[in-house]
């Protein structure tokens, strides 16, 4: 399943692929350096890069830790309203206004991952689903602050000054790359987390719970520990989706948002660390294109997930690895 | 605020909460027996509305067509096992967890193209209409209906399982599947007519609600998150507890909206983190449930 | 360490699972690097004892004592830092990782289990620590392949390097040769007794010859019950023993 696997190399495709896997940070960002020019319009590059990073963290845990969270839509959207709700209410800089909107993502998950740890299997993804439209309801009621039903509006940065340079954040194509800078880091930080030590425990406990705990590893607090920062990289998702669109809508809390990132990463291949990119690729390539054919994109998008489910788990790049390698 | 007034609220709470019960049971029932986690639940509770809507349209009677809505809608409940649950078992808990997530998409956005989004009226018959005085004050009588047929329900469906020797094959089922194969039990049918009732009974719920909410297309859509809530509270596959966390949540929910309106949609959420911190395993659920 | 403590040891240990008592009111001292067999037939509560030892869960009632101290009720990644190691009855591995990412894991849990940065390939002495354990269970060829791919005494094999990796003081083996051809059982009864040397060890086993063979102590449980302890030819020869398995066989 994972990237890291062992290699056994038969066809020429798959040294491509394991070199692909070895740099996969950086393959990654190769192909996103080249997206906005190859796309119809920039701002769907932005909306991919912003949900493939969402998708990245959820698969950390659903991919690598083996826990199905239905419960995600609240990382991104707390990051979103944290972001949005410091540069409209309080009137923060752009930067300190991210920050609030990621870590308050991290304390939601805190909280969340200490009551959803405590059950197991099946009920993890009912209990996330449940805690997460709390937030939901909870963001809902706060409308001063949230815009209640009507979203949050007028999130707008417009030009950042760097000292030595000046982004203009109304430009698609600046706006992509500003999105990309924080996305290629977060791209980083995640690849490192992957292959370190942490990392192996997380597959451990995904392999066999029993066992690790007969190592020594306290599956609980590892499970919580993921969990938690699989909420920063959503959060910090949802802080880049508030300053891309401007506005934080309230449907990016509900838990028909967690299904999306369920989908992605489905779509894509969970457990792969291409996957949840593949999958926001061709999710929202064929969201872009049915929207414009019917508007009854969700009975496509239904049928989609169910094939995928009966007939294809493994997901775009899943199927792309066990081609290749078998 | 007199004793009365509250006195009223419980009735309503109990009301409500019987939708809950109607809900938690079809839950728990296909889990406890599948382990599956039905995510379409609430779209076969929409789907019951909107065919209570189509039968009493073409068939002009209500009793005739609240009869037909668990009809239809567990027939339905059993093609969606036979052709698109059964291929999943065996590959993973979260995988018919998935599907019936897409089929929810599925139903919902198909009513749509057929009703379109706007609501549709759903009218209770003449008996049912008006209040009744029960002592303490007037109580509309539809709700003391929903409350008395949900009672009746749940005892027809305690009798069928205790009493009858399919459900004694379905509860030996649900306590170690092992025992079916040793007995010469096709497994397979009792899932399939497990997975029927619980989808009926969310469709009964469904119609039995019609009247006092809106019939629209998402309707069901909060409804699987309350559901949950009612099984997370009860402990999962346990029918029981999904009475009791029913009736639970109902009261409770209500009572705040008498009390503390604000907090009325987040009430059933905090009753679920303090169980889930008190008893993970819900009220009635047992340990070894959990896995 | 003095050799009058022992290392484990339950006081008045008893078990019951809803009105089921599995095991009653045990009480056994499991002394420093001797190797301790736990026998009876089948139902007597030796998995019950073995799980109690190994904390898989806490006794009903009575006191697991490590070193003299209760550690009844610490959950079972405590017992595994305190050095309370366990191979498992079925064969539980890593199944999708490879051979010495397997073991590479159990070393690691010792030292470094929220390390967030590190690449695990830069630690260099746990996996040469992983080899060197691999070596020592004769799978050190081995190392690549994934853990699913083995062979099943080769897993089990596995199990005890993973075991082994924690620098365990107690050892805890539940039918470390179940399901073994004969010659696979060699092979790991030679692994057993070299590990006997530097550790105690507790096993669970079924197969008499075996016990009889390897084991110091011998501890006896039947219906949930102590029935004796002694060494191997102290066990032969007592009668309560004897009327318990000759019992079994006229069934």
């Amino acid at each position: 399943m994972s990237d890291t696997a062992e290699p056994r190399p038969k066809a020429y495709w798959s040294r491509i692929v394991d070199a692909i896997a070895r740099h996969r940070a950086l393959a990654v960002l190769v192909v996103l350096l080249i997206f906005p020019f190859v796309l119809p319009y920039e701002a769907l590059a932005s909306n991919i890069v912003i949900f493939g990073l969402f998708a990245l963290g959820f698969n950390l845990v659903f991919g690598y830790t083996g826990v199905l969270s239905f419960g995600h839509a609240a990382f991104f959207g707390v990051g979103a309203y944290g972001t949005g709700i410091a540069i409209v209410h309080l009137g923060l800089p752009w930067w300190v206004a991210m920050l609030i909107g990621v870590l308050a993502a991290g304390v939601t998950a805190m909280i969340m991952g200490a009551l959803a740890i405590r059950t197991r299997g099946i009920y993890f993804a009912m209990v996330t689903l449940a805690l997460a439209q709390c937030v939901y309801y909870i963001v809902y009621q706060m409308k001063g602050w949230s815009g209640g039903e009507n979203g949050l509006n007028g999130v707008i940065v417009g030009q950042i000054d760097l000292g030595f340079a000046s982004i203009d954040l109304l430009d698609p194509m600046q706006k992509y790359f500003f999105t990309l800078t924080f996305v290629a880091l977060a791209i980083f930080i995640f690849s490192r987390i992957l292959a370190s030590g942490f990392g192996a425990v997380l597959e451990a406990v995904r392999e066999n719970e029993d066992r690790a705990r007969a190592c020594g590893y306290d599956v609980r607090l590892t499970k919580w520990l993921a969990f938690v920062i699989s909420g920063l990289f959503c959060g910090l998702a949802g802080a880049l989706n508030a300053i891309h669109l401007s506005v934080v809508p309230i449907e990016i809390l509900h838990y028909h948002m967690s299904g999306q990132v369920v989908m992605m990463a489905l779509l894509g291949g969970m457990g792969t660390f291409f996957g949840p990119f593949a999958g926001a690729i061709v999710f929202l390539l064929l969201e872009d294109v049915v929207t414009t054919m019917t508007t009854h994109w969700q009975l496509i998008l239904g049928l989609v997930f169910m094939a995928c489910v009966l007939f294809f788990p493994r997901g775009v790049w899943g199927s792309v690895l066990q081609w290749v390698r078998r | 605020m007199t004793v009365n007034l509250v006195l009223l609220q419980l009735f309503t709470g109990l009301a409500l909460g019987s939708v809950f019960v109607l809900l938690g049971v079809g839950l728990s029932l296909i889990f406890g027996l599948l382990t599956v986690v039905n995510f379409a639940h609430g779209a076969f509770y929409m789907v019951g509305a909107y065919v209570g809507v189509f039968a009493l349209a073409h068939l002009g009677n209500f009793w005739l067509a609240m009869a037909a809505v668990p009809i239809i809608v567990g027939g339905m409940g059993l093609v969606v096992e036979r052709f698109l649950v059964r291929p999943l078992y065996g590959r993973g808990i979260d995988y018919p967890l998935l599907l019936t997530f897409g089929l929810g998409l599925v139903l919902v956005e198909l009513v749509r193209i057929i009703y379109g989004l706007e609501g549709v009226p759903f009218d209770v018959p003449e008996v049912l209409q008006g209040a009744v005085d029960l002592g303490i004050g007037w109580f509309p009588l539809y709700r003391l209906f929903l409350i008395v047929v949900t009672a009746v329900l749940v005892f027809a469906l305690w009798l069928f399982l205790e009493k009858t020797s399919y459900g004694l094959v379905i509860r030996a089922g649900a306590s170690d599947p092992e025992i079916m194969r040793v007995l010469g039990v096709d497994i397979s049918t009792v899932w399939l007519v497990v997975f029927g009732i619980g989808t009926g009974i969310a469709g009964l719920a469904g119609v039995l609600s019609a009247p006092m909410t809106s019939v629209i297309p998402d309707m069901g859509t909060t409804v699987l998150v309350q559901a949950f809530v009612v099984t997370v509270v009860g402990g999962m596959g346990s029918l029981l507890g999904a009475v009791v966390a029913g009736l639970l949540v109902g009261v409770v929910v209500s009572m705040t909206a008498l009390f503390y309106p604000e907090l009325s949609d987040l009430a059933m959420f905090m009753l679920m983190a303090a169980v889930l911190l008190v008893r993970p395993q819900g009220l009635f659920g047992r340990k070894g449930l959990m896995g | 360490m003095s050799h009058d403590t022992p290392i484990l040891a339950v006081r008045g240990a008893t078990m019951r699972f809803g009105g089921f008592t599995a095991l009653s009111n045990v009480t056994a001292d499991f002394p420093v690097g001797e190797l301790t067999a736990i026998i009876g037939p089948n139902g007597a509560g030796k998995s019950t004892l073995f799980n109690i030892l190994s904390g898989a869960f806490p006794p009903t009632e009575g006191e697991v004592l490590f070193n003299g101290t209760n550690v009844a009720g610490k959950r079972q990644h405590h017992f595994a830092r305190m050095g309370i190691s366990k191979s498992f009855q079925i064969t539980n591995v890593f199944p999708e990782l490879s051979v010495q990412e397997n073991v590479r894991v159990a070393v690691q849990a010792m030292t470094r289990r929220f390390d967030l940065w590190t690449p695990r390939s830069r630690y260099r002495e746990m996996i040469d620590r992983a080899v060197e354990l691999l070596r020592v269970v004769g799978l050190e060829n081995h190392r690549g392949r994934l853990a699913s791919e083995l062979a099943h005494g080769e897993q089990r094999s596995l199990e005890i390097a993973m075991a082994m990796a924690c620098e365990p003081k107690v050892l805890l083996l539940d039918e470390p040769t179940a399901g073994m051809s004969p010659e696979e059982t060699v092979g790991v009864i030679d692994v057993i007794l070299t590990l006997a040397k530097s550790c105690t060890i507790i096993l669970v086993e079924h197969k008499m010859k075996l016990v009889m063979d390897i084991s110091d102590q011998i501890l006896v449980l039947h219906h949930g019950e102590f029935l004796a302890k002694g060494a191997p030819h102290e066990i032969r020869a007592n009668d309560e023993v004897k009327r318990v398995y000759l019992g079994e066989g006229r069934k």
